[in-house]
Formats: C-alpha cells, structure tokens, sequence
C-alpha cells in the first residue's frame, strides 16, 4: 500500500514536471478564447476566417469575441470594456502607446518565453519584435504591417496630365504644377478635418531627420522646437505655397474618405497620402483594378540623407495576464504568423511580415508597397507613438500651419505643441 | 359702534391674520395625516428612491469624485483635489469651449424658438388647414440628431455634389463653400442644423398655447373691429409668452448639452472653433480617456445646466402645493 502511494505520488510529480517544461501553446487545447475585437467590415470578415482555420487546427477550442463598436479613436470603447472587468484572453493592438498603457495597468502577459519555446524568431525579424516590446520585454506578435509613406494615384490623371509618378522632391513640386495646368485645382487631396494632414508631417519628418530624429520627437528627447521639426514644416510649406491642396477650409472640409472620392469618383485631385487600407476601398468600393485603375509610389526622395526611410504602422496580438485560458492565446499568438494565416491576410490585401508569407499572393500596389518597406529603415507612425492629450494638440496646431505656413506660424505651432509636450510626458 | 367699524386696511389685515391662521391649521392637519400616512408612503416610495439614487444620484456623485482625481488612460488614480478645477481655467481650449457653447446655445435658442413661434402664430390663423405642415416640422424634432447630422453632411458638402452648394449654384455657377471646414461658417452650419430639428418643439408649445386662448376673447377683439395684426399683436403674442418660456427652457437645456450634431458634422473642427463644453468633456474623457479632467468638465457644464434650470422650475412650480 505504502509502494503504492509512493508510486502514484512519483506519476503524479512527473507529470506536473513533464506539463510545466513543455510550452504551453504545444499542449492538447481547449476551452474558449476570448479575443477583444474592434474591428468590423472587412477586416471584422478577415478575423473570422482566421479565427475558423485556427480552430480547424485546434477543434476542442472555440473562440469568442469580445466586440466593442464606435466611431474614430477605438482605445475608448476597449478602456471601458477591460475598466468594466471584462476578461479576454487576446488583444489586438494597433498603438504602441496604448500597449504601454496596458502594460501599466498589469493588463499583460510578456512572451518573451513564448518566442523561444514556439520558434518566432524563425517567422518575424528581430525588428519586428523590437516593435512590439516595451520596456525590453516582448508583449506583441506583429501580424500585419502597412506602408505610411505611399502616395495613391489614379494612372488616367497622370496619363491624361503626361505625368510620370515622381522619384524626387523637385519632380513632385513640378508634378502639382503640370497638373493644375491640366485642370486639377487641387492636386493632393489633404484630408485634415480630423488627423489625416499629419500623415504628410510624419514621413516629411523621416526624410528630414531620419528614424533617428522621429524616434527622439516622440519619446520627447527633442523638443518640438527643435530645428529639425521646423525644417520639415519648412518642407511641408512648400508644398502648401505651390497651391497643392486648395484653401484651408477645403482641406478641413473632409477626412481620408472625402478626399479619397475626390480622386476615385470626383476626378477633381491626384494625389492621396493614407494607409495600406486605401486598396480595401479602391478594390470593393470604387470597384477599380489594382495597379491598372490606381496605384502607389513611395514618398519622392529629397536629398537630405534619409531617403531610405518609410513611415508604418502595424497591428500585433497581445496576451493578456487575466485571460482565462493562456495556452490557447499563447497557441493563437503562433498562429498568426504561421503560412496559412499569412495566407489568408494575403487573400484580404494585407501584408504579413512573417517569413512564411508569398509576397506572389499580394496584388500589385501591395507588393510596391512591401518592397519600399523592405527597403527601408522603419518607424512606427507618429501619431500612434504620442500621448493622447498631445496628438490632439499636435493636429489642431498642425491645421493652424495649414491655414497660415509662414515661418512666423511654425514657431507659434511648434511652441505650442511644445507647451502641450512640456506636460503630457 | 366706533368699534366695531374698521377701517378698510385694519379690516384687510384681521382678515388676512384671520385666513393665515386657518391656513397654518390646515397645514398642521395635513402634515399629521402626513405622518400617519408615512409608514406606507415611504415604502411606495422605496422603488422610486432606488432607482433614482442608482441613475441619478450615485453618477452624479461618482462624476464629482472622479474630477479630484488625475485619471490617465488605464492607470491608477492619483487625487489631486481642485487640481482639474485650476487646470480648466486656465486651459485655453476649455475657455474657447465655454465661448463656443455659449454662442451656440444662445444662436441655436434664439432661432429656433423665435421661428417656432413665429410659425404657430401663423398656424393658429387657420389650425386645421396647417397640420400636415406642423406634423412635418414636428418629425424632424423626432428624428435622432446622428440621422439628422449624417442628413446635413450631404446638404453641406464643400463640392458642388452639396445640396446647399447645388441650390446656390443654380444663381452662381461653380459655387462651392465648405460650410463646415470654415472655422467662420461651422459654427454656423451647426447652429442652422440644430435649429432644424429644434423647431418642432416649440412650434408645439406655442401653438398649445395659443389654442388654449378663450375663444370669446378672439370673438370680442373681432367684434370690436380688431384686425388680425391687431389680435395677434394684442391677445396671441402676450398669452403664447407661458408656451414661450417653457421652449425656451428646453431648448437653452438641450443645447448646453448638445453633442452628438457636432461630433457627426464637425468633430469640433476646424481647429477646435465648434467645440463646445458637451464635446469637450466626450473628448477629454472617451478619447484621451483623462476621465479626472472630463469629469471635472462635465461638473461645470452640471452647473451651467443648473443655473439655467433652477429659476425656471422654481418660477414653474411656484404656485404649485
């Protein structure tokens, strides 16, 4: 009897050890895998189809989503959901800072063990984990990325126009020009009613002072006084006084979408600097053939020594420290950078960074545009790096510089985002 | 006999001391009958309290605890007492804020108000010929503000697609003004939006009373030789003052309030020209999730509502026992 006891105590100790040394995401799965999800739409489709394959593989598992709705900014609607108690297992997470805040609040779970018992480093280059860590530890696994520094065109206003898509600065200045002379009063469209105008700020920025600089604006190691953020308002002005984008109140008068339509439908501008999600809108709404109706070219280059630079942003899957069931996020988090998910992210038009992925997949404007990003050094968009308090500030004065870009006007906008800076750090 | 006969002002006085002392009786009376009654009327009661004290009174005391707090995103309050009181103050955006809803609540009152009554005192000439017309402008008061504000970006698109635009532009060829992305005529915009669906109501409340007039009054006037200008000017617009008051009332309270046009049409842009208190606290506390600030925004415009509807429902209710 006393053998026995002995016997069955040893079995039990071997397999607690034996369950403790295997990575939790290798184990048999099951139960329910909460995902928080704000996303809706295409994407709300594409997230169901990744969701069926991964419990196709994993059938004793079911998933759930948690769905939080809203308009703009989606960090409200989750902060009231997680402040509320609710309990998932899986974030997705698309700014830096807001992984951050989570990290703060003890919300999650780093992977750094997880990255070494599942392989990652096989999947996704250490930048991308670089991208996803706070504080030195990893929390994220990036799943999808896109470029920010690609302008969209309609190929019929530049033919019609004897455009050819510009390579430097002077070409681009010289191309607003033709085209105002072919009948397009507004060559960019620039959609600042809300935060949109900073996207050309951003990758101004980069061209100016490189990742380097960017990197340092954010993190507020330089002030927005600095040189180097004038200069770019400089460059930006340039653009402004060449008559680019119409009156002020023709600029405030729309976000991304209106100025989309205004190429896409109206006719009436040429060019549009927004996200990778463009092409959702030019494949299925304006019913358009990638790079035959529209495409892409990366920012022109301008001769200040950061030409190699691209401005992007990215979406991640965090685990979180109270879900319910880790080794299913934790087997997700896998998942999601494996080839068959990258697959299926090709067939909606998004990219993957995972080195499984079939770039052939991708349609033509993708492909430009993860070739300019492969070739180019990194930095995470601006306006997701900032305090909230401060974006805000940073794009209401950026519409002031609008209304008025002389240099008197630059010193008043960059000292006042400064003041803002001064107290949200 | 010299005694018995008072004088008309010590006679007043006895009689008046005389109807206090049966008024004090009475209510001595019904206080009792209060007290006997109280057991039960308290328990009747209970439903009432809880639920008032869970929607009304626990918010409102949270809200005003959460504004000593310095509350960012998901992190751990901090208490900071008046701190957020201080900070608003002296916060430029928020004093723009009390500018812009001032002009908007006052514009969009005035406007609506003024049309609505001038509309049911055209109304009331010919009431029964006329409703189709009210039951029309009343729908747009029913029509929820996001609808409505989705409804008036397509009138007040800055291309010539605009419905407004499209209107002038039959008189001027190529007219294009973007209503909304002109910090000179947003403000504007919104507050001929607002006034849109804030007319029905008092066209309502002018209209009722109106009809409430006596008819012999309207029928003496006329006999007299009174004209229809002179009715209107001498009976209508003296006794539609009571539905007036109350339009008016609503309207200041709904518009200090306002948020949904203008976070549709606007987002508070241009360069923060249409951002009122109402949008300021939605952005401080939903978007930047700084709920301590929000909080403390939302105790000011509390007390913007309460110094607009305190007087009026202490006048309203008054005579009221």
């Amino acid at each position: 009897m006393r053998l026995l006891r002995r016997t069955l105590l040893a079995a039990m100790a071997a397999t607690a050890l034996a369950g403790t040394s295997l990575p939790s995401w290798a184990q048999d799965l099951s139960g329910e895998l909460v995902i928080l999800q704000w996303q809706g739409g295409s994407d709300g489709e594409l997230w169901k189809k990744l969701e069926a394959d991964f419990t196709a593989k994993n059938p004793a598992v079911t998933v759930k989503e948690l769905v939080v709705t809203g308009q703009g900014d989606m960090r409200g609607p989750m902060r009231t959901a997680l402040l509320g108690g609710e309990k998932v297992d899986i974030i997705i997470n698309t700014w830096p800072a807001f992984r951050a805040e989570l990290n703060d609040a003890g919300l999650l779970r780093p992977i750094d063990d997880l990255w070494a018992s599942a392989g990652l480093d096989s999947q996704l280059d250490q930048s991308w984990r670089d991208l996803s860590s706070t504080d030195g530890a990893t929390y994220g696994v990036t799943y999808t990325y896109g470029n920010r520094s690609a302008i969209w065109y309609k190929t019929a206003h530049l033919e019609k126009a004897g455009v050819t898509p510009p390579k430097t600065w002077d070409e681009f200045l010289a191309s607003i020009e033709t085209l105002k002379g072919a009948g397009f009063a507004a060559p960019i469209a620039m959609p600042a009613k809300y935060w949109a105008h900073g996207e050309w700020f951003e990758t101004l920025l980069l061209r100016t002072g490189g990742v380097e600089a960017a990197a340092k604006l954010a993190a507020h190691e330089i002030p927005w006084t600095d040189e180097v953020v004038k200069t770019t308002l400089k460059k930006y002005a340039e653009l402004l006084k060449a008559g680019c984008c119409g009156t002020p109140e023709q600029m405030f008068a729309g976000d991304w979408d209106y100025s989309a339509d205004q190429i896409f439908t109206a006719d009436a501008s040429n060019y549009l600097m927004i996200g990778m999600w463009m092409n959702s809108r030019a494949l299925n709404d304006y019913k358009l053939k990638e790079g035959v109706d529209y495409s892409i070219f990366q920012f022109p280059a301008m001769g200040l020594g950061h030409d190699d630079t691209s401005s992007v942003d990215a979406k991640e899957v965090l685990v979180t420290s109270n879900g319910t069931n880790p080794a299913a996020a934790d087997a997700f988090l896998a998942y999601m950078v494996t080839k068959d998910a990258a697959d299926i992210l090709a067939s909606y038009g998004y990219a993957s960074p995972s080195k499984s992925a079939d770039p052939s997949l991708l349609g033509p404007v993708q492909q430009v545009a993860t070739a300019a990003v492969a070739a180019s050094k990194v930095q995470f968009v601006l306006g997701d790096l900032l305090p909230g308090d401060l974006v805000d500030e940073y794009r209401v004065q950026l519409q002031k510089f609008l209304q008025d870009p002389s240099d008197a006007m630059i010193d008043e906008v960059t000292a006042a985002i400064e003041a803002k800076a001064a107290e949200s750090y | 006999m010299a005694n018995s006969v008072a004088s008309p002002a010590t006679d007043g006085a006895s009689t008046r001391s005389s109807r206090e002392a049966d008024g004090q009786r009475k209510l001595l009376a019904r206080s009792r009958g209060r007290f006997r009654d109280s057991p039960a009327a308290l328990l009747l009661l209970v439903p009432v309290l809880i639920l008032f004290g869970i929607a009304v009174v626990f918010p409102l005391i949270d809200t005003i605890r959460l504004s000593f707090f310095d509350i960012k995103g998901l992190g751990k309050p901090k208490f900071v007492g008046i701190g957020n009181y201080i900070k608003l103050f002296t916060d430029p955006a928020f004093r723009n804020t009390m500018w812009t809803t001032l002009v908007f609540t006052v514009s969009t009152t005035f406007f609506s108000v003024g049309l609505g009554w001038a509309l049911a005192m055209l109304c009331a000439f010919a009431p029964r010929q006329t409703l189709p017309f009210r039951v029309m402008i009343f729908a747009a008061f029913g029509i929820s503000e996001a609808v409505a504000g989705y409804m008036w970006i397509g009138i007040l698109r800055p291309d010539s697609g605009g419905l407004l635009n499209a209107v002038i532009g039959l008189f001027s060829p190529g007219f294009a003004q973007p209503w909304l992305g002109d910090p000179r005529t947003a403000i504007w915009a919104l507050v001929a939006t607002a006034t849109w669906g804030a007319v029905g109501l008092p066209l309502m409340l002018c209209f009722a009373a109106v009809q409430q007039i006596p008819k012999s009054l309207f029928e003496a006037a006329y006999l007299d030789g009174a004209s229809h200008w002179q009715v209107m000017r001498n009976i209508m617009v003296p006794l539609s003052m009571s539905g007036v008051r109350v339009a008016v009332f609503i309207n200041l309270l709904g518009m200090l309030r306002a948020f949904d046009i203008i976070y549709i049409l606007t987002g508070g842009g241009p360069v923060r020209s249409t951002e009122t208190v109402g949008y300021f606290m939605y952005r401080e506390s939903m978007t930047q999730f700084k709920l301590g600030y929000g909080a403390a925004a939302t105790v000011i415009l509390l007390v913007a509502v309460l110094i607009v509807s305190v007087p009026a429902i202490i006048q309203r209710t008054a005579g009221a026992r």
